[in-house]
């Protein structure tokens, strides 16, 4: 594989924490330089507002991944036309904490930030899963009760597949303990009674975060004039 | 009477709870940010109006007192309508919106216009004689905060804040009740959660004799905001940019709309066009003749029916703005708008 395809494949690992979908089919990265051993990563946001922190999260995360790459020395990020850009490009690129970056304005680090999106994007994707197996035919009472062994046991075709492991990484991500394979973030199992009501809960979370993603990539087409992206998830 | 008219004839009242008057020109402009501010609103307008609503980019970023009559009275059938005034005095010589040009216009056309105010409570003493100073002026039944403000060194503002409780008690003994509030677009590094609608929850629980209206219905916060209006029957959601989705995206907004109704109640849900980056005319004309899908309707067991639409396009703020919507239509008969439009 040549490095850019390489860098590519990183930079689809890289999501933006407030949407939950990867940089690469958003397109917020703009194009990639590489010399060498040094890789420049230049990305785009849709508007000069967006939130600074959930930019940064972002921009420490395509310094991690691509850094991953064993040929890659140096990880310069440039993100352009943003209220924060140089801060942004020049913190991230060194490596340096949010707050070393931001100093007095900051009230600290965003690692509660990452906390709050992952549970957010947690409810997100467990809903679609459960929302496309009540669609094949289970009871809620019956996906209540699986295992996590008997999900992963479950057959399922490719979209089925994807939904799942979509879900279960999440899930490890939030260190669950519990053999149940559909529990709250905090990894308890639900009631039967609780399950219906968490369940429209979840699903605004989903709807939210589809709302979000939908704006943030009309307002990126309208910026960058690009001709209007193909909707993918967001087609329904 | 411009009373828009539905296909069977009946005429309907509507107060448009959230319009502008902007100087974005770059005469006024303090600065970068002044620019683009503009420029994001121009992308809002681009991205989501229907093209034959395009304005271009120059009457856009400022626009006649004129312009403004003619396209939400008379071209979009609106029968009132609310300022709701952003200031962005560091961004803009004198400020994005004006107390006084609002206030002018609505001296011109009297009963067409509710002229809101806005207060930062980082101003400490001083900026509470100013509120007290304005609602003897200006007469204010509401006003419209920015809590993402910037403001020297701070980085924004929390309803929650210890200053801000003290701007809502003044709030509450000058019959300042309804308090709006915009969550973002953040404009300075906060670590928390820029768009996080907590505060509200707290102020709302604190004040229950305000009225706590949550403009874009908390987007990008969609489910913070349904979950807090449960808990608290003095929270409303303004439907400014929300509804915008109506055109390129009706089943995005039949499936806000239906969340709303689902989570809060068709009394508690406000119509806004956030003129000018959209016209209200064709808003309304596709709310008027939106139906929720049947798999949504089903999923959600809502209704959107005409009574519910009537509240959500004006009985809803006519009941916090303490506005008789018969005697109203009366009082409008005199308007020197009446002939174009009856």
């Amino acid at each position: 594989m040549d490095k850019e395809k390489q860098v590519y494949s990183m930079l689809e690992k890289v999501y933006d924490p407030e949407l939950d979908q990867p940089l690469t089919e958003l397109g917020f990265i703009d194009h990639i330089v590489i010399k060498d051993n040094h890789v420049e990563v230049v990305i785009r946001l849709p508007t000069y507002w967006c939130s600074p922190n959930f930019a940064y999260i972002m921009a420490e995360d395509i310094k991690k991944y691509v850094s991953e790459l064993e040929w890659v020395k140096t990880v310069q990020i440039h993100l352009l036309d943003h209220c924060t850009s140089d801060e942004i490009s020049r913190g991230a690129s060194a490596g340096k904490s949010f707050s070393e970056v931001f100093g007095a304005l900051s009230d600290g680090d965003l690692e509660e930030l990452r906390k709050t999106f992952d549970i957010k994007a947690y409810y997100a994707r467990q809903e679609k899963l459960i929302k496309y197996l009540l669609n094949r035919g289970m009871t809620k009472k019956e996906i209540n009760s699986l295992s996590l062994q008997e999900l992963n046991e479950l057959p399922l075709p490719e979209e089925g597949k994807l939904l799942r492991e979509k879900y279960l990484e999440k899930k490890k991500v939030l260190n669950h303990s519990s053999t149940f394979a559909i529990t709250t973030p905090e990894g308890k199992p639900l009631s039967e009674e609780e399950f219906s009501d968490y369940l429209q809960g979840a699903k605004l979370t989903r709807l939210s975060m589809e709302f979000n993603a939908h704006y943030c990539r009309g307002l990126l087409e309208a910026r960058y004039n690009l001709s209007a992206a193909h909707e993918g998830s967001l087609a329904k | 009477m411009e009373l828009i008219k539905t296909s069977n004839g009946e005429e309907i009242f509507i107060i448009d709870a959230h319009i502008a008057l902007w100087d974005g020109s770059k005469e006024n402009q303090l600065n970068i940010h002044g620019e683009q501010f503009i420029s994001c609103f121009y992308d809002y307008h681009k991205n989501l109006s229907p093209k034959e609503y395009w304005w271009p980019k120059n009457e856009f970023v400022k626009y006649s007192p004129e312009k403004l009559v003619n396209d939400v009275f008379i071209e979009g059938c609106v029968d009132m309508a609310i300022f709701q005034p952003v200031l962005l005095k560091e961004f803009y010589k004198n400020g994005f919106g004006n107390f006084e040009a609002n206030e002018e216009l609505a001296k011109k056309y009297p009963s067409r216009f509710i002229c809101n105010g806005t207060f930062d409570p980082r101003h400490g003493e001083r900026g509470l004689e100013q509120l007290e100073e304005n609602k003897e002026k200006y007469n204010w039944q509401g006003v419209k905060l920015y809590t993402a403000d910037w403001y020297g060194n701070s980085k924004g503002y929390k309803l929650s804040d210890d200053w801000s409780k003290r701007y809502l008690e003044k709030c509450q003994e000058l019959g300042i009740r309804n308090i709006h509030i915009h969550k973002g677009p953040t404009i300075t590094p906060l670590n928390r959660d820029a768009f996080d609608v907590a505060d509200v929850d707290d102020a709302a629980s604190c004040f229950p004799e305000l009225n706590f209206i949550v403009e874009h219905v908390g987007l990008p916060r969609l489910e913070d905001f349904c979950w807090i209006a449960t808990q608290e029957k003095n929270v409303y959601a303004g439907l400014a940019v929300a509804i915008a989705l109506i055109h390129t995206r009706p089943r995005y907004f039949a499936q806000i709309i239906s969340e709303l109704l689902y989570w809060l109640d068709e009394d508690r849900i406000i119509f806004g066009s956030d003129y000018a980056i959209w016209e209200p005319k064709w808003i309304i004309e596709k709310f008027l003749e939106f139906e929720l899908p049947e798999d949504i309707q089903e999923e959600t067991g809502v209704t959107l029916d005409l009574e519910v639409k009537k509240k959500i396009l004006a009985g809803n703020v006519a009941r916090l703005y303490n506005i008789d919507i018969e005697k109203q239509k009366e009082k409008l008969k005199n308007c020197k708008l009446y002939k174009y439009t009856a």
